[in-house]
């Protein structure tokens, strides 16, 4: 398959989301908007996080980056390149919102996946390393249907970073861990982060966690999505859990948790 | 407790469980028992279940020797069945064409009864073995085929996505990812096709053999050998039970795996 659109200019960013909507058409003829245009462009080695209401298009538009689906309306270019491009050259890391491990490997062979996949001797110290990353040594042998929820959502994260991708596609990687180890995991993937400053897009429902996390917050509106907010982390790396203890995170807390819930405020 | 009662007790317990899970077979022993007692029908219609039993020990060479064959043919035949029906159905998976034309094919081919097909068979490879393996192989092929193709479009949710963002190569997508997902599906093949697979080697050998369970079965027949008769369907099914049960553990077992 070959690009759609051609190259005309070069622009300097890794991730560019140039005037995208996405329709999906329904099994009954009906269309259904599910990203307005959206315009977002992230920097190489920039970590964005993504918050907004349930059913706002946020898996659908890293699906697009992903080049799961194509977007309707504008384009998408990593590097300058069409999407497919990346994940062809095994540079894509995506952690997928329901796991998607497979059920027959062992938690140490779905990690070492796409080793297998890419054609690449399977790297054992990093399958390692990673598993006591994510608080999994112990359970290289057990298989997906013996693991909690929580427990497969950091297997597949783990899946996500061992070819240490260029882009990394993380959607509610945490949703399904308690509170506790889920902001053990934040530090954790902020330590990871910090080594390796992989360009991340980042979807998450919490807004401390898009806070601790990202250098920069978008904040979308209901469906059709679109970008109603974005904001700076000012907050310097690296990150100390401390940080969200500040009265600036506090604050800017707030102004998210109002950017998200637009409603409230006009009524208060 | 002293330890002889404890091995009676256990061994009780094991009585037990083989009464309750066998009654019915010792209630039909029984019943043919009475019954053949109690009518006093002859022997050459309704052998009594112990002469059929002395059958079998007294003329173990024959049992073991025609029993054995069968169950070799069955078995060599089911393994190739499986095999072919596996690769078609891998070929059919290839191309939306070939898949077009292979399954409706198949389907046609899987209503034609294979009992009529013995003596055209026959006709073609021959009065022996040969053609019994063939009558295996064609029934045993189908459910791996059917089986197959379904099991090879049952991909675990989310995986495609997984495959595509992963970069993965179509011959590596079927490694990784399509032939795994039909070894469910195949394995439900192989317990369809055990039981299937002795019964039918029996009826070739039965139509047109010179050996195995099937010819020992006719020619006792003819002679009005009823206790050998009986006994040799004893040892048949018996060797069917045995392969349907086989075929039921090692699909239990792939399951623990893969689910
Ligand atoms: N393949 C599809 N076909 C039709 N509609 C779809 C498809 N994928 C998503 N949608 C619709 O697009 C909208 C956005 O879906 P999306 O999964 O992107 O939401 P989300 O923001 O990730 O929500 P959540 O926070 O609940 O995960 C939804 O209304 C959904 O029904
Ligand atoms: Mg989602």
């Amino acid at each position: 398959m070959s690009a759609p659109h051609p190259q005309v200019s070069s622009t300097p960013w890794a991730i560019d989301i140039d005037h995208v909507g996405k329709v999906f058409t329904l099994d009954n003829g009906e269309s259904l908007v599910a990203v307005d245009t959206v315009d977002l462009k992230i920097e190489k080695g920039e970590f964005v996080a993504l918050l907004g209401p349930s059913g706002c298009g946020k898996s659908t538009i890293l699906r697009l980056v992903a080049a799961l689906e194509d977007p309707t309306t504008g384009r998408i270019a990593i590097e300058n390149r069409d999407p497919l491009s990346l994940s062809r050259q095994h540079r894509l890391g995506v952690a997928f919102q329901d796991h998607a491990l497979l059920p027959w490997l062992s938690v140490k062979n779905n990690i070492a996946l796409p080793y297998k996949v890419a054609g690449r001797p399977v790297d054992h110290e990093r399958i390692a390393d990673l598993l006591g990353l994510v608080g999994l040594k112990g359970f290289e042998n057990a298989r997906p249907s013996q693991l909690s929820g929580g427990m497969r959502q950091r297997v597949s994260i783990a899946r996500a970073l061992i070819l240490n991708p260029d882009v990394l596609l993380l959607d509610e990687p945490f949703g399904a861990l308690d509170a506790v180890t889920r902001r053990h995991m934040n530090v954790e993937l902020q330590r990871i982060w910090g080594e390796e400053r992989i360009t991340s897009l980042l979807v998450t429902h919490s807004v401390e966690e898009a806070l601790f996390l990202a250098d920069r917050v978008i904040v979308m509106s209901g469906r059709p999505g679109r970008v109603v907010k974005s904001i700076a982390v000012p907050f310097e790396r690296p990150r100390r859990p401390e940080v969200q203890r500040t009265a600036e995170f506090h604050s800017l807390a707030d102004e998210l948790t109002l950017a998200l819930e637009p409603e409230e405020a006009a009524a208060s | 407790m002293s330890q002889s009662a404890q091995i009676r007790r256990s061994s009780g317990g094991f009585f037990l469980t083989l009464v309750s899970r066998y009654w019915g077979v010792l209630a039909v022993l029984l019943a043919w028992q009475a019954w053949v007692s109690i009518s006093g029908v002859n022997a050459i219609v309704m052998p009594h279940p112990i002469d059929v039993l002395l059958n079998i020990v007294q003329n173990p060479g024959s049992y073991w020797q025609n029993g054995s064959q069968t169950l070799l043919l069955a078995a060599g035949g089911l393994v190739m069945g499986m095999a072919l029906g596996t690769l078609i159905a891998v070929v059919a998976w290839t191309s939306r064409v070939l898949s077009g034309i292979l399954i409706p094919l198949g389907l046609i081919f899987s209503s034609v009864p294979v009992v009529a097909l013995i003596p055209v068979l026959a006709r073609l490879l021959g009065y022996d073995v040969r053609t019994v393996l063939a009558i295996v192989v064609i029934i045993s092929f189908f459910p791996a085929f059917v089986f197959t193709s379904a099991g090879l479009r049952a991909l675990p949710p989310g995986s495609e996505d997984l495959f595509q963002v992963l970069g993965a190569s179509k011959w590596r997508r079927f490694v990784h990812l399509v032939m795994p997902s039909a070894v469910p599906n195949w394995m439900i093949a192989l317990r369809l096709a055990a039981p299937p697979a002795v019964l039918s080697a029996m009826v070739a050998e039965f139509l047109m053999g010179s050996s195995g369970l099937g010819y020992m079965f006719r020619a006792a027949a003819t002679d009005f050998d009823t206790a050998q008769a009986f006994g040799t369907s004893v040892v048949a099914t018996a060797i069917s039970v045995l392969c349907f049960t086989a075929a039921t553990l090692a699909e239990t077992r792939v399951n623990q795996k893969w689910k």
